[in-house]
């Protein structure tokens, strides 16, 4: 098949299995599962013969592209002198998307088989599969995308996806307020990056991405303006990709079914604002301030969510809060002026995260619970496949040699250290905390002692057929082996192929730096020991009154309370006010006063309906008479 | 026997007119007012007649406006008692006073 069939394979296959389980009578709708692996499985195998096809070749770009609007002759906008506006529509391919595209639909594909085992028993599993495939269209559209707007349709479309999803549990209420939360606060964002989009167009007349070189721009447009439309497109990023201070919505979205934050939130839609960063670089080194916002908002994201993972409870918690620190350490390299390493680190982080994510589901279908106390406790230690995976996912995330996290990690701490002593300390203390909270983790769920009354409760409740068993394990296996192919794929062994195919120059290996990072493990490590070594005595701690530190943590720094005074206080506070002045001035002063004005006026004119024949009469006589009067006067008689 | 002039018909037709508008306008008994307005009609009837003896060759389509006028008095008439009395048997009175439901 050719390229472009190809394309539009993966895009239409999981949207043709989204309509067809709706189209399905009910009967036939159990079907849903086989059809959304299907699905899944037709885009991830033509997406693999895509990446078998050109991943060798440099230089790889291949752009299938058609007019869409075109307007000429005439300007948009006073003060700019541009007259030619093309709108297009197409898809690009080039190793970027070819990475992105083959991390989605691999990963749609696993997710898809451990959904068959995760949600065997929820009655409506053709909605959530129907919905999965919903979101594997979606995002391929995105990734293929060759210009900013269709970028947004599918932008939108995502987001719409994550809304279904997250909400999927539509009777539980936290479900509901959950999707609401992760969809306003993407709305507002989204807000700035299409204000972004429209200006970039109104400015340059172009929205292709392969327009967007920093040269051209730059030799169009002022750098103030330059920054302004940076920053407007780093909004939505940071809508999409949970950055400071929009990233309060991801550890909500956890209410949705696990392999969901498997896929969405944690390796392909919240990656897509880093992806964006990368696809239009180009805007964002145009500007340098826009670099150092990005470096920064990075830096801030990746150290808030680090820090909040050490507190928390909840498995899924503790990994969205990770999945924030990690997307703003991918953002941090961007800021730093490395986008093919935080590319790098996007893709592994993918694959060893929604293992994680996996893992978590694991654990919490089989022991019913989010906690990772009673995890162990249920006897989590037992289940052999899961603590394995998670061990092998969690000592990736730590960035443990030779596991495809030490590589990524590795890079970007170097571009931060090229960009100067604060970011790179940044990226330090971030690696210190991701290690800690990783080692409590699993220190928690491996070595709290099981209680006694919890034996054999796993294999009471769940009498696995061996389908659903493989459906659990396969996933878990295979995409542990895929991070570590993908972080081989960037090692200096392999001679760094995977950043050359992405175009990046060749970085040195540097010992020091090596040194200082396998350092950081140990700390970490150690301090994670030294506090979790006894779980039950580290939440005999947690029963104690807190500092002022932990304060901090448990009311996640205080910034959904912010978020709430801001909306209750001064949102709802500005709105009464207005209520009221609606209600008192053009209401009751411009609407009402109107009204009865004219009602009075009408009560005036109504006196002189006396309803005596004869006055009528008197006043026709009178008339008359004047007519006449005026009529013979103006005869001249 | 008087002087005959077109001038002494306008006159008393200018006379009959005067009464018959007054009697319109400041009689409350519905029965007078109909015969105001009757007194009103025959003015210009005499108006008619006048003008076709004095300033008219031919001496007949004056006439005939009057006939015309008396078979139209004649309907009026009867319409307008008619009404006068559906307006008794509601009201019990013909006083044009009594009749102001329509007031504003």
């Amino acid at each position: 098949m050719s390229d472009l069939n190809l394309l539009w394979t993966i895009q239409l296959a999981p949207l043709a299995v989204f309509l067809a389980v709706f189209a399905l009578p009910k009967t036939a709708r159990r079907a849903a599962p086989a059809l959304g692996v299907l699905g899944a499985g037709l885009a991830a195998v033509s997406c693999l013969v895509l990446a078998a096809r050109h991943g060798a070749s440099h230089g790889l770009r291949v752009e299938f592209q058609a007019d869409w609007l075109r307007v000429s002759g005439a300007g948009l906008w006073p003060g700019v002198s541009l007259t030619d506006y093309r709108v297009v529509v197409g898809f690009l391919l080039d190793p970027v998307n070819l990475l992105m595209l083959t991390l989605v639909t691999v990963i749609s594909f696993f997710v898809q088989v451990f959904s068959v085992y995760y949600m065997a028993e929820d009655p409506s599993r053709p909605r959530y599969f129907a919905f999965l495939s919903f979101f594997s269209f979606t995002m391929t559209g995105l990734v293929l995308s060759n210009n900013l707007l269709q970028t947004f349709l599918f932008w939108e479309l995502v987001g719409l996806a994550s809304y279904l999803l997250i909400g999927f549990w539509v009777e539980k209420p936290a479900a509901a307020t959950a999707a609401r939360k992760a969809f306003v606060v993407n709305r507002l964002a989204d807000l700035g990056f299409y204000l972004g989009i429209v200006l970039l167009f109104i400015f340059t007349g172009t929205l292709r991405f392969a327009d967007l070189q920093p040269g051209t721009l730059g030799a169009t447009l002022s750098p103030g303006i330059l920054t302004f439309l940076g920053l407007l497109v780093l909004c939505g990023v940071m809508g999409k990709s949970a950055q400071f201070p929009f990233h309060v919505w991801l550890p909500d979205a956890m209410e949705g079914p696990t392999p969901v934050s498997a896929l969405i939130h944690s390796a392909t839609m919240v990656a897509a604002g880093v992806f964006l960063l990368v696809r239009s670089y180009g805007l964002f080194a145009a500007s340098a301030a826009t670099l150092d916002w990005t470096l920064a908002i990075g830096a801030l994201t990746a150290l808030v969510g680090a820090a909040l993972a050490t507190s928390q409870r909840d498995i899924k918690k503790i990994l969205a809060y990770s999945t924030v620190s990690q997307l703003g350490f991918m953002v941090m390299a961007i800021g730093a002026g490395a986008p093919a390493s935080g590319m790098f680190h996007l893709t592994t982080h993918a694959f060893f995260k929604s293992m994680l994510f996996l893992t978590a589901g694991a654990f919490i279908h089989r022991f019913h619970t989010n906690d990772i106390w009673e995890i162990g406790r249920s006897g989590g230690a037992s289940d052999r496949l899961a603590l394995g995976a998670l061990a092998f996912g969690l000592l990736s995330l730590a960035g443990l040699p030779p596991l495809a996290g030490f590589f990524s990690k590795d890079l970007i701490l170097e571009a931060l250290r090229e960009r100067g002593a604060l970011p790179f300390a940044a990226g330090l203390l971030v690696s210190f905390l991701t290690v800690y909270y990783s080692t409590r983790l699993f220190l928690v769920i491996a070595l709290t002692q099981k209680a006694p009354q919890a034996h054999g409760h796993a294999a009471h409740e769940h009498h696995e057929t061996p389908v659903l068993a493989a459906c659990r394990a396969l996933p878990l296996v295979s995409l542990g082996g895929l991070s570590l192919v993908a972080g081989a794929a960037g090692t200096p062994v392999l001679g760094h192929r995977l950043l050359h195919w992405l175009g990046a120059h060749t970085p040195h290996t540097d010992w020091t730096l090596v040194g200082i990072t396998l350092g950081l493990i140990a700390g970490g490590a150690g301090l994670g020991w030294a506090f979790f070594r006894d779980p039950a005595a580290a939440e005999g701690r947690l029963l104690r009154p807190a500092g002022a530190v932990r304060r901090a943590l448990d009311r996640k720094f205080y910034i959904d309370d912010l978020y709430v005074f801001w909306v209750k206080r001064v949102g709802l506070g500005i709105a009464a006010f207005l209520n009221l002045f609606d209600k008192k001035v053009p209401n009751r002063l411009m609407v009402d006063r109107t009204s009865y004005a004219v009602l009075d006026l009408g009560k005036i004119a109504s006196r002189l309906q006396s309803g005596l024949l004869q006055d009528y009469l008197s006043v026709a006589v009178a008339a008359t008479v004047l007519i006449l009067f005026f009529l013979m006067r103006s005869r001249g008689l | 026997m008087m002087h005959q002039s077109l001038s002494s018909y306008l006159w008393i037709s200018t006379a009959l007119f005067a009464i018959g508008l007054y009697g319109l306008l400041a009689r409350r008994n519905l029965v007078a007012v109909l015969i105001s307005l009757e007194l009103i009609l025959n003015s210009a009837g005499l108006n008619f007649v006048a003008f076709n003896r004095f300033a008219l060759v031919d001496k007949s389509s004056g006439q005939v406006f009057m006939i015309f006028i008396v078979a139209l008095a004649a309907a009026e008439v009867c319409i307008g008692l008619s009404l006068i009395l559906l307006l008794y048997r509601r009201t019990d009175s013909i006083d044009t006073e009594r009749a102001k439901e329509l007031n504003g």
